[in-house]
């Protein structure tokens, strides 16, 4: 009986199979490569006795570069979507043969390492998030780009990505390719209520909190919102915004008397905070609700409101404290094996991957934001271009404080994290007494950086040794 | 009479049960796999196929490298196959028979090379591949997989053969087997469905592994290195299509094999 039915099912599985093996064949997803034959004409006069008109063709090929076989191994873009896309859009100009390979992180770090042990490598380019890249510089795996960074320096990276992008040494390893990041939308509506002389693309957090306050007299509701849920980004904004902004640092001016001023300011600003918050995990839907008229949160959770109505939200820049604008970029770079097989290629590679065109193709295919200046064409949907423009400006801001995912913390990023909702809810929710709910989140957070041993990052100065809350 | 009729049913009962705990699954993840994709968005998901889209398979397949790791899967399994019996079997076959100086030592050191974590061999054996010059290829992912499946390919061959009498192959020597045609035509029939059992161990193992799999090549890569790891970061629809595409071969396969695996059910029941 059993078998019966079960022959018949696996024929027919395998029937299934092979019809779409045979109508791959007919259709093979093949990535065109494109040969450009450059033609051009000119017309010379010869004026002589009898004036000839001669028409002269001079066809140009250009001489074809191919750059050969690049092996590009990321731990970006790695759904199967996004390989196609990778494969099939975004590197199909590049003059050569690129093999894009999505890899873990692990699996990544271990493969690059074991190839510099055995001093045969066969990864071209390396791209990943910055986080990865102090790991694979511990062992000694990267190449110097300096030079191509030079050659690069035309394409307006920000300078403060570049430095990021030495890793804390004077030399280049990685070369950044692309970013995500959190900025503030609001609706147009809430922009009347702007505190006088203020600029909305260059906000302070005291102007912030005006603003709020201004809404709140005028509609009797209070109009900001944070994502302070339970899977909301709220730690993030706490990390990368509000303690580099008003401290410069992330962890080091944990308990620093900025630090105290920071939460009095903002347990003052939480007022006119929606009450909500506590519950908001993706800030698009309050925003479209109208529940709230400006929010933080990372660019994903944001892009739906410009998508919807793209008429009725701006993209801001986050606002700026004593410190500077500390933000949260969420970098990825290119870097190249110590023992590349294709070194010129490599570079071709990353150099192709900086070009303008190809960065507007990252964008629209994979939604990684250009990292270079860029003007964004019609073709790219209104709401990803407005949040585009904010993310170009927040990173470009002269006083930008670009405050780093945490690295080397493995898997206690989760309690790190907590350590400073903690504080968040002890001061801001439960007006707790600033100073010693400092002292005891910092007592917690110094011992997750004992166990992890993490040396300070970004905006935090290097340390010897793990990280320490002064 | 009635009593045993009730044991019986619920025998069934029990049997159905279990099918249905295996089969289920395959079959939700079948029905997922062929449906468009707005339909797997909903919820709840229909139990039966309202309408069939080959679609999301179809993006699947056609995905770059998709089928060449596919073959190169099939090729490794069969080749870890291959290695680990005629490695194995014999191994085991010596530990049943033969009592040697050692032997429960060397029984320990077989199973104690199971004892490390790959993870943390990874490194090293990736350098050692390179340096070898095996390095992305079929063969060193098939090598690797017969290191891990050989422990339990011995021990179930072992054990396998130390239940076929020895009087049996004594019998056959007397009547003019040499040793070897005794294990030809004796021991090696008897035991075809341990060695069938082990079979299907050794297949799926290679089928499955994907840690070794993915650090000891890099584009020469076998199926579950080549997507397994992105799946979980894949939309709804092709989770599905990768989880069927990876079921469906391994079934195949336990197909051909088991009627072997009845032969041992079969003479136990009786």
């Amino acid at each position: 009986m059993r078998r019966t039915i079960l022959i018949p099912l696996l024929i027919l599985l395998v029937a299934l199979v092979v019809a779409a093996c045979q109508q791959q064949q007919a259709q093979p997803p093949t990535p065109q490569v494109i040969e450009k034959t450059v033609v051009v004409e000119k017309t010379v006069v010869v004026e002589k006795e009898k004036p000839v008109e001669k028409t002269v063709v001079v066809e140009v090929t250009p001489t074809p570069v191919d750059y050969g076989n690049v092996v590009i191994l990321s731990t970006q873009a790695k759904p199967i979507e996004e390989q196609e896309k990778m494969r099939g859009v975004v590197l199909a100009d590049f003059p050569g043969t690129p093999e894009f390979i999505a890899e873990d992180e692990g699996v990544l770090i271990d493969r690059v390492v074991a190839e510099a042990q055995a001093g045969k490598g066969s990864v071209d380019v390396i791209i990943a998030l910055h986080g990865t890249f102090p790991v694979l510089l511990a062992e000694d795996t990267l190449m110097d780009v300096s030079d191509l960074m030079a050659d690069l320096s035309d394409r307006g990276i920000p300078e403060k990505f570049v430095e990021l992008g030495k890793l804390g040494t004077d030399t280049q390893y990685y070369i950044p390719i692309m970013q995500a990041t959190y900025i503030f939308a609001a609706n147009k509506a809430a922009l009347e209520y702007l505190p006088e002389g203020a600029d909305p693309d260059k906000l302070t957090y005291e102007q912030l909190r005006e603003w709020g306050k201004n809404m709140q007299e005028a509609t009797g509701e209070q109009k900001l919102g944070f994502p302070a849920g339970e899977r909301g980004l709220m730690h993030r904004f706490l990390e990368g915004y509000l303690y580099p902004s008003y401290t410069g640092t992330m962890v080091t001016g944990f308990r620093s008397p900025e630090a105290a001023t920071m939460w009095g300011e903002f347990r003052d600003t939480w007022q006119y905070v929606n009450v909500q918050s506590v519950a908001y995990e993706f800030m698009q839907e309050p925003l479209l609700a109208e529940e709230v008229w400006v929010a933080f949160d990372h660019t994903a959770r944001l892009i739906n409101a410009f998508k919807e109505r793209p008429d009725d939200f701006v993209a801001l820049p986050a606002p700026s404290g004593p410190a500077g604008l500390g933000f949260m970029p969420v970098i990825v770079g290119a870097a190249i094996p110590k023992n590349a097989p294709n070194p010129e290629g490599a570079k071709a590679m990353i150099e192709y991957l900086t070009r303008p065109e190809t960065q507007i193709a990252i964008l629209r295919e994979i939604g990684f934001f250009p990292v270079t200046s860029v003007d964004f064409p019609g073709y790219v949907s209104v709401g990803i271009r407005k949040e585009g423009e904010a993310v170009a400006k927040q990173a470009a801001a002269p006083n930008a404080i670009p405050a780093l995912l945490p690295v080397g913390l493995g898997e206690k990023g989760g309690e790190f994290n907590k350590v400073y909702r903690d504080t968040f809810t002890r001061i801001v929710l439960n007006g707790e007494d600033i100073q010693t709910v400092l002292e005891e989140e910092a007592a917690n957070l110094q011992a997750i950086l004992d166990a992890t041993g993490a040396p300070c990052w970004p905006p935090d100065p290097p340390s010897e040794g793990p990280c320490q809350v002064k | 009479m009635r009593r045993w009729s009730w044991s019986r049913v619920w025998l069934h009962v029990l049997a159905v049960l279990l099918a249905l705990w295996v089969i289920v699954p395959i079959y939700l993840i079948a029905v997922a796999a062929f449906s468009p994709r707005d339909v797997i968005y909903k919820y709840p998901k229909p139990l039966f196929p309202t309408q069939v889209s080959l679609e999301t398979m179809l993006f699947f397949i056609r995905s770059s490298g998709v089928l060449d790791s596919v073959r190169r899967s099939i090729v490794v399994a069969l080749l870890t196959l291959a290695v680990s019996m005629a490695v194995g079997a014999p191994a085991g076959y010596a530990l049943a028979r033969y009592v040697f100086p050692g032997r429960d030592t060397f029984r320990i050191a077989i199973v104690s090379t199971r004892a490390f974590p790959i993870v943390i061999l990874s490194i090293p054996l990736a350098v050692s591949f390179i340096n070898l010059g095996l390095y992305d290829s079929v063969i060193s992912v098939a090598l690797m997989h017969t290191a891990l499946a050989l422990p339990f390919t011995i021990l179930v061959t072992s054990s396998v053969f130390a239940s076929v009498p020895v009087d049996l192959e004594e019998a056959a020597m007397t009547l003019g087997c040499s040793r070897l045609g005794a294990f030809w035509r004796i021991s090696l029939p008897l035991t075809l469905p341990g060695l069938a059992a082990a079979a299907i161990f050794t297949f799926v193992l290679s089928w499955n592994e994907v840690f070794a799999a993915a650090i000891l090549t890099l584009r020469n890569r076998t199926l579950p290195a080549h997507v397994l790891s992105v799946l979980n970061e894949s939309p709804l629809p092709f989770r599905f299509a990768g989880g069927f595409f990876l079921l469906v071969p391994a079934l195949i396969f336990m197909l051909f094999i088991r009627r072997y695996l009845f032969n041992l059910w079969g003479r136990v029941v009786r």
